[in-house]
């Protein structure tokens, strides 16, 4: 498999506040890795540290062979194409309909035609059940139904990996479930995907790897039964038992 | 912490210099005197007058177009003639005629103007042109109250701001309370409504007024006058020895021949045909015209307003210093200092550097100017209030810094901003009538023209008050509409 995501000692302060302490990983290419743990563990500054949302303070971050920390901001808007992100509070363009939130970046950036931006986003909107809403403007939307568009728009530029920044944590309940089967269905498609979570359920079907982070680095990684049955370090093991108890 | 202290006393050091540097011309002014070969040079005689002081100087109606008449306009003529040059006439308050002689914005200033020792300070003086006495303008039913000028003890008197009369009557009618304002319509309206008791005012001022008025008379005020504290004369700026004495010819000729009389006679023909008809209809033109203006110097400093603001919002917002701290210092500084001073500083501070800068023009630019620093903070709050999760998604989809603007922030911004922005419309509409100050003729301008035409005072207020509110009232419904139009798009 090959390397598509190389993270090396991977540093993040904010001020004095050291939110990430030096992270190591990989993701490969058609891998799906569940990032879990507890709040302030610096998982979301990790995820917006991939596409540079959040510039780290020092390490590498190597994306498809090139490290992003060196490149210049004009270069870094041809690597964010390359990578769909997912927030959790959707950020549909709020000004435009959701024909134009899918369409909008394709014919800015990518440089479509208007037929042909639209056809494609119109299959999008097939595939995550939200054809007849192309039209309607986020705000007339359920947050699940937001979210899935919102999938939909970050699909529209054909990305190479999906960042999924806890995509169902401002959800209500009943609406979890259709987002996680859009994401699930995504998995299966062979996309690769690193996803911040605490939908653990998720985690252990979903998942090729877990990585559990605390205190602003990796504690442990493995596979989901390597995790969810065998958890090894100490901090994962006393996390597991909290969210388990609930 | 510490580069940012620096580069704000630099940039605010800058700021000072860019200031000294628009003053600096005004100190070498002293050059040789050839006022006389550049008026002959250029072929005109730019003449300064506050026309709302009949019978020197005042507006009306010639072949259907609104023209300066009277004695003084008269005696320029001559002067011009003389001199064979073309005369032009610039309008402006009597407060601004002296600047407009030190900035050279005009050649020479006739406007009833009496020679004080003050002002010969600051300007030369031609000789003495015509000499009336001082009279005091009182209510009739009340005339058999006073004599002279002692009958004021405890009263309320009015003098034009900077006048002469002022002078004359905080040093001999010390019993008096005196109220200085701008304009002698705005005195006489305040006399006719019973809040001062008497003008001061020129005798051939004070007669015209009681003649047009049937509710005015007049009595001689009885001022010990030194010699040459009397009369008027025609200022020009220091150092015109030759222009002076080319015009003191001029005048030695008019007082051999007798001229004034005759000029006083023509200015009461003027005044006659202004009074025939009194009602406002007769005035629509003014009024018209005044409406144009106003709505045409609001319009491009609006459309100015918001390009400049949009720029100035921007790099307030920008994290490279070099951006950020000028347009701070702009839009602190002209939120901290009041709209008239800008709209005089750029007119006379600008003109020293650019001489013949139309008031229009200045006027526009100074409006804009202040109306960019208030859009620019507008668009900032509209710009912080778009939440930053937009700005990422557009981002994360790999949307430039400059396309994200564009597309998703500015529109987002304006629909929030949208009913601020049509507030700071409405009150340019208001606030761009201080450019009547430096002679632009917008409505409040041409409200001040018909008062003097008239002779009335009120009247000529209430129709420009409706006009002001029909105008923004018609605005605000174009920018609710507008806005509804929005909320559904």
């Amino acid at each position: 498999m090959a390397e598509m995501l190389k993270v090396e000692n991977l540093k993040k302060a904010f001020g004095k506040n050291e939110v990430l302490t030096g992270i190591d990983g990989v993701v490969n290419s058609g891998q799906v890795i569940v990032v879990i743990g507890p709040s302030g563990g610096g998982k979301s500054t990790f995820l917006r540290c991939l596409n540079l949302l959040e510039t780290p303070t020092s390490g590498k971050i190597a994306f498809e062979g090139q490290d992003l920390t060196q490149l210049p901001e004009k270069k870094l808007d041809d690597i964010r194409e390359k990578m769909g992100m997912v927030f959790q509070s959707f950020n549909l363009f709020s000004n435009m309909n959701v024909m134009d939130n899918l369409t909008l970046a394709p014919k800015r950036v990518k440089g479509e035609d208007e037929a042909q931006a639209q056809k494609k986003a119109l299959e999008l909107l097939e595939r995550v059940g939200l054809a007849e809403k192309k039209d309607a403007f986020p705000e007339s939307l359920s947050g699940g139904q937001q979210q899935r568009v919102a999938i939909a728009r970050a699909l529209a530029m054909d990305p190479d990996v999906m960042l999924f920044d806890e995509p169902t944590s401002a959800l209500d309940p009943e609406m979890v479930g259709e987002v996680l089967k859009v994401m699930q269905d995504l998995a299966h498609s062979g996309m690769t995907m690193v996803v911040v979570t605490h939908e653990m359920g998720f985690a252990r079907q979903v998942a090729d790897e877990v990585w559990f982070m605390d205190g602003g680095d990796i504690a442990e990684k493995g596979t989901p039964e390597q995790i969810f049955e065998h958890p090894q370090n100490e901090r994962t093991k006393d996390f597991l038992s909290r969210i388990l108890a609930q | 912490m510490k580069l940012k202290k620096i580069s704000l006393w630099l940039t605010a050091l800058v700021c000072l210099l860019g200031l000294f540097a628009v003053f600096a011309p005004s100190g070498q002014v002293q050059a040789a005197d050839n006022s006389l070969q550049r008026v002959k040079d250029k072929g005109t005689l730019v003449m300064g007058t506050s026309p709302d002081y009949p019978p020197y100087e005042f507006i009306t109606k010639v072949n259907g177009k609104n023209q300066v008449v009277g004695m003084d306009v008269d005696v320029a003529h001559k002067i011009a003639k003389d001199l064979g040059v073309k005369l032009v006439i610039k309008q402006m308050d009597f407060d601004s005629l002296l600047v407009a002689l030190e900035t050279h914005k005009v050649d020479m200033v006739l406007s009833a103007m009496t020679p004080t020792e003050e002002r010969k300070q600051s300007v030369d003086f031609s000789q003495v042109y015509y000499d009336a006495g001082q009279a005091i303008i009182v209510r009739k039913q009340d005339l058999h109250l006073y004599k002279d000028k002692n009958s004021f003890a405890g009263k309320q008197v009015g003098v034009q701001t900077g006048s002469l009369q002022q002078d004359l009557a905080k040093k001999q009618m010390k019993k008096s309370h005196l109220k200085a304002l701008t304009k002698v319509t705005d005195l006489i309206l305040s006399l006719e409504t019973n809040k001062i008791d008497g003008i001061v005012a020129e005798d051939a001022v004070a007669q015209a007024y009681v003649a047009n008025d049937t509710r005015l008379a007049k009595i001689d005020a009885k001022f010990d006058l030194g010699g040459d504290e009397n009369g008027t004369a025609i200022a020009f700026a220091k150092n015109s020895g030759t222009l002076v004495n080319a015009v003191n010819h001029s005048i030695d000729q008019i007082k051999q021949q007798k001229l004034t009389k005759q000029y006083i006679n023509n200015a009461g023909k003027y005044m006659a045909t202004n009074t025939e008809n009194k009602s406002m209809f007769n005035y629509w033109s003014y009024f018209a015209k005044g409406v144009g203006y106003t709505l045409l110097i609001t319009a491009i400093s609006v459309v100015i307003g918001i390009i400049l603001g949009t720029m100035f919002a921007l790099g307030r917002m920008s994290r490279k210093a070099i951006l950020h701290y000028p347009a701070v210092w702009y839009i602190e500084f002209v939120r901290g200092t009041p709209l008239m001073i800008q709209v005089m500083f750029v007119y006379f501070g600008v003109g020293l550097l650019w001489n013949n800068i139309p008031a229009f023009f200045a006027g526009v630019v100074a409006v804009a100017l202040n109306s960019a620093a208030y859009v620019a903070e507008y668009i900032r709050g509209g710009i912080d209030s778009v939440p930053v999760g937009q700005v990422e998604a557009a981002r994360s989809l790999g949307m430039s810094q400059r396309d994200t603007m564009q597309t998703i922030v500015l529109p987002q911004a304006i629909k929030i901003i949208w009913p601020s922005l049509g507030n700071e419309f409405i009150s340019l509409i208001k606030e761009s009538s201080i450019v009547s100050i430096i002679g632009v003729t917008d409505l409040i301008y041409q409200l001040r023209a018909v008062q003097a035409a008239t002779y009335r005072g009120v009247a000529p207020i209430a129709v420009a008050m409706v006009l002001y509110f029909i105008m923004t009232f018609t605005l605000s419904r174009i920018l609710n509409h507008a806005e509804r139009k929005m909320q559904h798009g």
